[in-house]
């Protein structure tokens, strides 16, 4: 009898997760909660990748890609720019629709929206806009952006990512602090409900002007646990899930019958930061030493092959600018200790490191902290939790800063966030230079106001071969982002990457079944 | 009666002063930084210290207690400085579901553990004693998430019996506690094995009492015995012990939560550490020390119920 009612019960809930396959998207996304959802304050990965699916920006980056060079129009249809490159106009759409009853979108909404994102008391991205100059709707369908100074993409500051997402203004004044919690945009999705600690709930958007999604509904599920994230995709509950950046994770999920795994870019990058502004470290011998002992390879073995690539210079693979015609040091542990010896430390040195207890950051730290160990470096990890790491690593107190990020992938931000003396630990400019490196301020300053790409790609290649010539780092290795679904859900392109960190969930989007 | 409630009370409000005032301190002494939770890693030092400031986090911290002390006087817990949502709507969001499955698993516990420890005491140094016994051991020394997640693979994903995710939206009362049942097992069973062991030993000490042998020696039955004569006399330690499992469970339950999916107050209070979110702390202990005060309240009310010797002053 009880087989009888558990028999009957499996295939109700067979029959049940089939019904809600077809029109609806079950994704599990790792994460307690939802943060705010206002598209100018939202930093986080969860966040993020929910609001690429609401929004869109003047270009875009062709769903699937995450490189600046695959932009396209989005909201603009076209656009021109000035010979000096200060002034662009963009043309735009006439067919697009506020989410709601917000009515079309027009230039005001477009001007309204890059100001709000260039104000520091509103917006987390503010910066990014630091050189533009004036916004303004020279025609109902036209708005002209003057700038004070070239930037290097000014094209990537327009997509939908981070201030680039373009805002409804009679929404955003209308709601006033709700918008945070119900944003609108123009994008295939619309925000329809929150469960707190659940799940957010975004519908088709019926009047999106690329054509009506054939996804109705998208329940966006906050799934803090790996292991239950991983169990309900198993059983079924869910048809998108969010992955651990492990190999291991790879392998298992694969084995779950008809399940497609997407290994995308940007990746996140993990560089040890070596604080050059006391001893040991001060002493480029050291530094050398250090870097010497590393060895790339037996990282990317340690972290998976299939999920991770072999870090070469400061700035990620693939970013614009990037090169990899960096000096490296190959590892060598008596090269190294011979470096050592040379800087007056012949039985070995010690180094203190403040770590995030974060485990995918913690194992990386510790399989460093076993290759050191084999050069006579003792490095010593006080493990601290997350807040708290940030706060100290901050206030100078870590000789060797593991960090681990993905940003917008061209150089000039990772050269400027991490490497330039303006971003230096405990400035009033700070923002991440905690190795105290200021080798390529002119190279990274130059480039970003220069116009000539060829001269620009060669003023960052400089400034990456001095950062490392100088180790003022060590890259180890760049972890890429994971996801998996179901593979009877066709997202209509091909993934390879995705500036959000997920998955493009487009009006092409559709099940098989 | 009405007095030592009132009397309680009193104690309450100066407890839970005691407890704000505390946590208050504490959370702004702990590292970490608010600002830099709300706008991300990329944020300049410029942009958190504005931010700071329209936080309220740069006037001197004696004016941040007070202008929080008069908000929770007047009822306004403010809102949490990560989400930007009411603190107390948060709160009321996610009450119920921890109420809920707290009250699921007290329910649980006590179907089992009582009758489990009263039999085990009743056979005691016998077969069923034994397997009682090393049953609420193992109840006792199974980590939460590694019992949440076996039940999961094992009624979810093998039988397909109950869903994953326990929060699943919509359906009737039968989806509902379908959702409850497999966290409720989880803390239920913990906190059987909790009242086993205090059963067992309530009961054997009662068990041993002059009363309890004249019963005997008089020639009434065993189980009469037991059921009109002992089980009272033996709740008073078990209900000391769920009163005070109780406000550990609702701090507990964030494991059970996590792992099952369900929203609750353990899940905010972990994701409002981990953010450096000011008010939603304080709002949780708030909540939490209003729950434990009431819960104590309760069990000492109860002490008179099972025992009509005991006189409140």
């Amino acid at each position: 009898m009880k087989l009888r009612i558990g028999v009957a019960v499996a295939t109700m809930l067979a029959a049940g997760n089939a019904l809600a396959a077809g029109t609806t998207l079950n994704v599990g996304m790792a994460s307690a909660d939802a943060g705010k959802l206002d598209p100018h304050v939202a930093t986080t990965t969860p966040d993020k990748g929910l609001l690429y699916w609401m929004f869109n920006g003047l270009v875009r980056i062709k769903p699937g890609e995450a490189s600046p060079e695959f932009i396209e129009p989005d909201l603009a249809k076209s656009w021109t720019s000035s010979d000096d490159g200060l002034t662009w106009t963009f043309e735009l759409r006439d067919d697009v629709e506020c989410h709601g009853d917000y009515g079309k979108l027009d230039a005001e909404d477009v001007v309204f929206s890059l100001k709000r994102a260039m104000n520091p008391d509103i917006s987390s991205f503010a910066k990014d806009y630091s050189a533009f100059e004036s916004v303004e709707a020279t025609g109902p369908s036209e708005v002209t952006i003057k700038l004070s100074e070239n930037v290097p993409s000014l094209l990537g500051l327009l997509v939908p990512y981070h201030g680039g997402n373009i805002v409804c203004k009679d929404a955003v004044e209308a709601l006033g602090e709700t918008y945070q919690r119900e944003p609108v945009g123009t994008g295939p999705f619309m925000f329809a409900e929150y469960q707190p600690q659940q799940y957010v709930k975004l519908v088709a958007n019926p009047e999106y002007f690329r054509g009506e999604p054939k996804i109705k509904e998208i329940y966006y599920r906050y799934i803090p646990s790996d292991a239950s994230r991983d169990l309900a995709f198993q059983a079924g509950e869910i048809d998108m899930i969010y992955g651990k950046q492990e190999q291991s994770w790879v392998k298992r999920i694969s084995e779950v019958p008809g399940t497609k795994v997407v290994v995308m870019r940007p990746g996140e990058m993990s560089v040890l930061h070596l604080n050059m502004s006391a001893p040991p470290l001060d002493n480029i011998l050291v530094r050398k030493a250090f870097a010497h002992a590393i060895s790339r390879d037996a990282m990317v073995q340690f972290k998976g092959p299939d999920v991770t690539l072999a870090a070469i210079s400061p700035v990620p693979e693939g970013h614009l600018g990037y090169t990899a015609d960096v000096p490296t040091y190959d590892y060598d542990v008596d090269k190294a200790k011979e470096l050592l010896a040379e800087a007056g430390y012949p039985d070995g040195v010690t180094i203190k490191a403040i770590h995030t207890t974060l485990p995918g950051m913690l194992t990386t730290m510790e399989a460093v902290q076993a290759l050191l160990r084999e050069a006579n470096i003792n490095m010593e990890i006080e493990t601290v939790e997350h807040a708290t790491f940030h706060e100290q690593i901050r206030k100078d107190m870590s000789q060797v800063v593991h960090y681990a990020a993905a940003r917008f992938p061209v150089a000039d931000v990772y050269l400027t966030q991490f490497f330039h003396s303006d971003s230096i630990v405990g400035t009033d400019t700070a923002i991440t230079n905690f190795s105290h490196c200021a080798v390529a301020d002119d190279e990274i300053v130059e480039a970003r106001t220069e116009t000539d790409q060829d001269k620009q790609l060669e003023l960052w290649a400089t400034a990456q071969k001095k950062i490392m010539e100088e180790v003022c780092a060590v890259p180890v290795v760049q972890s890429m982002q994971l996801w998996a679904w179901k593979d009877t859900l066709d997202l209509g392109v091909e993934v390879n990457g995705s500036l959000n960190l997920s998955p493009p969930v487009t009006e092409q989007a559709s099940f098989s079944e | 009666m009405t007095a030592f409630i009132l009397k309680r009370l009193g104690f309450a409000v100066v407890t839970l002063f005691a407890v704000l005032t505390i946590v208050f301190f504490i959370v702004r002494v702990l590292p970490g930084d608010p600002a830099m939770a709300i706008l991300g890693d990329q944020a300049s030092e410029a942009a958190l210290s504005a931010l700071r400031v329209r936080l309220g986090l740069d006037v001197p911290l004696y004016q941040q207690y007070f202008e929080f002390l008069g908000g929770v006087l007047v009822g306004d817990w403010g809102v949490s400085m990560v989400s930007g949502r009411p603190v107390i709507d948060e709160i009321l969001k996610v009450l119920p579901a921890t109420l809920e499955l707290t009250i699921a698993s007290l329910i649980l516990g006590a179907v089992v553990g009582i009758p489990v420890g009263v039999w085990s005491a009743v056979r005691r140094n016998k077969l069923p004693d034994y397997v009682a016994r090393i049953a609420s051991l193992l109840g006792l020394s199974f980590p939460a998430f590694v019992s949440a997640v076996l039940l999961l693979m094992f009624f979810s994903i093998q039988l397909r019996w109950f869903p994953v995710i326990s929060s699943s939206q919509g359906g009737g009362l039968g989806e509902h506690l379908r959702n409850l049942a497999l966290p409720a097992i989880n803390l239920g069973l913990i906190m059987a094995a909790y009242i086993t062991r205090v059963a067992r030993s309530a009961m054997l000490e009662v068990l041993n009492q002059d009363y309890v042998r004249t019963a005997r020696a008089k020639g009434l039955a065993f189980a009469i015995i037991v059921r009109r004569h002992c089980l009272r006399n033996a709740m008073i330690p078990v209900v000391t012990v769920v009163g005070l499992y109780l406000g550990i469970l609702i701090g507990n339950s964030v494991l059970t939560e996590i792992v099952f999916n369900r929203p609750g107050l353990g899940k905010l209070i972990v994701g409002a550490l981990n953010q450096r979110d000011y008010t939603m702390l304080q709002g949780m202990m708030v909540i939490y020390t209003l729950i434990v005060v009431l819960v104590n309240l309760l069990t000492d009310l109860t002490y008179g119920l099972i025992d009509p010797r005991i006189k409140y002053s």
